[in-house]
């Protein structure tokens, strides 16, 4: 058998296997009580720009008798020597192989990626169903944003964590630490035990059963199991542990620069976005909080660059005092700060010119429908003269490209709103030639770009169809036909990736099965639109009997009970039943800094839901 | 020591073994950006609209191949700071498997390094190395720069072998051009080797020295 240095110089990017990265935790293996394999079910280079991993990471890493490593999913080409010559696969840290580890833990970032945990086990020889898993394999536990609707992969996974990870990962941790301990250790009996933390989800001991139109009857708890779980949160942000470094990688990954997270939530309540919603109430950091997790960050990395990362940064409240904090430091020491999701604005002349706000966040909008009804109808509170304005600004200083992104198939749309795209298009490119102070010698450059939309759990369209994927490509002609000028450039994604993701997003227990078998028959990873193999998985739900348009294209009517209604996210049904009628009518809600509309994540009794207005 | 145009150039000596093998070239200079900045070294950064620390390398290494005399260049904005206290604050910053030697201001440009001796670990016999070197020719395939170009050279003029140790695990050490016009890369030599075995022969590389076009250590 080669050694694992022999693999290396045989793969692309090998520096993704080695580990020994900058401020990688090193411990010894004898002095941990637990070892932790976080796993991210997608390549390093994803994988390593998330934010949710280092925080876990280095809070792990601080207790003494822990000692988490990271674990990532191969490449192609390493894993065909991986199943040659049959090496399990390891964590970076120890080189250990995962079979080594208490716990592996993956987080769910997004739908596509559950083939590629399958695939991860399994070349970590661990049997991929819970079911399978005795005493002798490690607990395989998971979190993130999927986890809010985890049960197309409930049969794979033995615990999932709803919510923020900081308090309740430990948490378990513990209490599997106590039960070792004390010798009341079994797997059946801990994941009892654990099951009454809050925020601890074991689907096994929830029994589900179906009507015969095939929609969910009922989800029993067995015994001494609550009936509901609620997510967790972090009251107190500003006192929550922030990691001091980040591993440094060697190669180039996606984000490759610190992070600074200056809140959680959102108070805009776009009505498409799950974020918006699950992670409700917006809870926010102190600006000198904030300034000194960067300055840190920024040291003990030698990053040249930071982000101020959140769902929509220029809604932090004391952004206008953080700026002149941080800048004090980051121009002294040639470190950018990058913001992303900017209205450009807010900003004073000067502000903006030092941040190089227009450089740095590129002129990019994100308008997300065509006409006024229809982003009223999604709660997207954008309006043309917003964007005018500062387009206008941005051509008056120079620029001549506008990146525009939309969605397509929204709820209530028609294709006067799919018209509406490319006429909003035109008027940027008309605002363009009428202005004098406009860059001379260039053309005006507006590029659209168009992704279909997916309903997901825990919004306002969780009961909404998808559009057929023959109602997507009549709607993308119709876009393609109401352009008329070159200065607009177009690029509408495959909807089929799309349709997956209705599927798994808003699916059930029996599509365990389906994910099991089409992992089996060869995919792994579907974020890849390279790998992606639609007819693979066509031919799956075909073979077991399982119709992808039940759970994609039909629309649920409010008395359903749907497959994740057991799980508590503090945004009440009812608040969503209410937005989700006026979406259809058209009819926009106030964000939660102008008037409160009573949500339910006020039971938490933190954040916005107690800021003075 | 003197600035001259609000900088001077210090040139630093490094190993890059362990670990440290697989990061390429190209990620070694993101990396060494990083550590100079971490270090807290007074860089200076180039004028213009993506300012940047000047940071420049002689002779790049191949992936996987280990060194203990890799030179890099990088330009500071004061001279308060001691060669000593350089690689002091800098070995503090480095991570696994790299490490800082000695510092002095730089003189000679980079591009007078010409060649590079390098000691080479193989799994095969003494025998094999030694029919495999007295062919009359050693011809290997080199990547152009045209894309998909491939160029056959016979390596066997530029080979200077020094020495030859060890019986069924031979350990060879080699010196090989290394400069702007010629460069032959050690894996060039174990891929002919391996096509002259008829087989794959495990080897590990490890750059000793680099030379001027006269052979004297380039400093």
């Amino acid at each position: 058998m080669p050694t694992l240095d022999e693999l290396f110089l045989s793969v692309q990017k090998p520096s993704r296997y080695t580990g020994g990265e900058l401020n990688s935790v090193m411990k010894d293996k004898a002095a941990v009580d637990v070892r932790f394999a976080f796993c991210f079910p997608d390549l390093y280079e994803v994988g390593m720009s998330h934010l949710g991993m280092k925080i876990l990471y280095g809070l792990f890493n601080e207790q003494p008798d822990i000692w988490c490593e990271r674990v990532f999913a191969p490449d192609t080409d390493m894993e065909a020597l991986m199943r040659e010559h049959d090496i399990p696969l390891w964590a970076l840290e120890s080189r250990d192989p995962l079979t080594a580890f208490d716990f592996v833990g993956f987080t769910l970032q997004y739908e596509m990626s559950f083939t590629a945990i399958l695939n991860m086990l399994d070349l970590a020889h661990i049997p991929v169903r819970s079911a399978d898993r005795d005493e002798r394999y490690p607990l395989v536990v998971a979190g993130g944003p999927c986890a809010c609707n985890p049960e197309p992969i409930a049969d794979f996974v033995d615990i999932f964590f709803l919510g923020e990870g900081e308090e309740v990962d430990l948490e378990v941790v513990r209490l599997y630490q106590q039960m070792k301990k004390d010798g009341s250790y079994s797997k059946a009996a801990f994941l009892h035990a654990a099951a009454q933390i809050e925020g601890v989800y074991v689907p096994a001991l929830y029994e589900v059963s179906y009507n015969e139109d095939g929609t969910v009857a009922a989800v029993t708890p067995q015994e001494g199991v609550p009936a509901t779980v609620k997510k967790r949160i972090i009251r107190d942000l500003d006192s929550c542990y922030y990691p001091k470094s980040f591993v440094v990688p060697f190669t180039d990954i996606v984000f490759d620069r610190a992070q600074s997270e200056i809140f959680r939530g959102c108070i805009r309540g776009c009505r498409f976005c799950q974020a918006g919603f699950i992670y409700r109430p917006v809870r926010e950091k102190l600006p000198e909080v904030i300034d000194r997790q960067s300055h840190d960050l920024c040291r003990s990395t030698g990053y040249e660059e930071f982000s101020l990362s959140s769902l929509s940064t220029s809604d932090y409240t004391k952004l206008e005092e953080l700026l002149p904090m941080l800048l004090e430091w980051s121009e002294r020491e040639h470190t950018n700060i990058s913001l992303p999701s900017l209205r450009v604005d807010g900003f004073s002349e000067e502000l903006a010119q030092k941040l190089n706000v227009l450089r740095r966040a590129g002129l990019t909008f994100a308008p997300e429908a065509g006409t006024q009804r229809l982003r009223d109808a999604i709660n997207k509170n954008v309006t043309e003269e917003e964007i005018f304005r500062t387009v206008t600004k941005a051509f008056n200083a120079g620029w001549s490209a506008v990146k525009l992104y939309f969605m397509m198939g929204l709820p209530t749309e028609t294709f006067e709103d799919v018209a509406g795209i490319a006429e909003l298009g035109q008027k940027l490119v008309n605002l363009f030639y009428q202005n004098p102070n406009r860059p001379k010698g260039k053309g005006v450059t507006i590029s659209i770009s168009c992704a279909c939309f997916v309903p997901k759990p825990f919004t306002p369209f969780q009961w909404e169809p998808q559009d057929t994927a023959e109602q997507l490509a009549q709607k993308q002609e119709h876009l393609r036909q109401s352009v008329t000028t070159k200065k607009i450039s177009l690029s509408m994604h495959d909807n089929t990736t799309s349709y997956l993701e209705a599927v798994l997003a808003r699916g059930d227990r029996r599509l365990c099965a389906a994910i099991e078998e089409v992992w089996r028959r060869g995919s792994k990873l579907d974020a890849w639109s390279e790998h992606f193999d639609y007819d693979r998985w066509m031919g799956v739900f075909a073979d077991l009997g399982i119709d992808p348009a039940f759970y994609a294209n039909r629309r649920r009517s409010y008395d359903e009970v749907l497959p994740w209604d057991h799980l508590d996210y503090g945004v009440t049904k009812e608040f969503l039943i209410r937005e989700s009628k006026k979406a259809h009518e058209a009819l926009t809600t106030p964000h939660c800094r102008q008037q409160c509309q009573a949500c339910g994540a006020a039971c938490w009794k933190e954040g916005v839901c107690v800021e003075h207005r | 020591m003197s600035i001259v145009n609000g900088f001077y150039t210090v040139r630093l000596v490094f190993s890059k073994t362990g670990r440290a093998r697989y990061i390429s070239h190209l990620d070694l200079n993101r990396t060494m950006a990083r550590v100079l900045r971490r270090a807290g070294i007074p860089l200076w950064y180039t004028e213009g609209f993506n300012k940047h620390p000047y940071i420049t390398f002689a002779a790049p290494l191949s992936l996987g191949c280990e060194s203990l005399c890799e030179r890099m260049d990088f330009r500071l904005t004061d001279e308060t700071l001691s060669m000593d206290e350089i690689v002091a604050r800098v070995n503090k910053a480095m991570p696994e498997g790299l490490q800082a030697i000695s510092a002095a201001e730089a003189v000679r440009k980079m591009s007078a390094v010409g060649f590079a001796k390098y000691r080479l670990q193989l799994s095969c016999d003494r025998g094999i190395v030694g029919a495999f070197l007295e062919q009359p020719s050693i011809e290997v395939e080199k990547k152009t720069k045209k894309k998909g170009g491939v160029l056959t050279v016979d390596i066997k003029p530029h080979l200077q072998i020094e020495e030859i140790k060890g019986e069924t695990a031979t350990e060879l050490t080699a010196i090989l051009p290394c400069s702007n016009e010629t460069t032959v890369n050690p894996t060039l030599l174990l891929t002919a080797r391996s096509a002259f075995a008829g087989r794959e022969i495990k080897a590990s590389s490890l750059r000793l020295e680099l030379y001027d076009i006269d052979g004297e250590i380039f400093a």
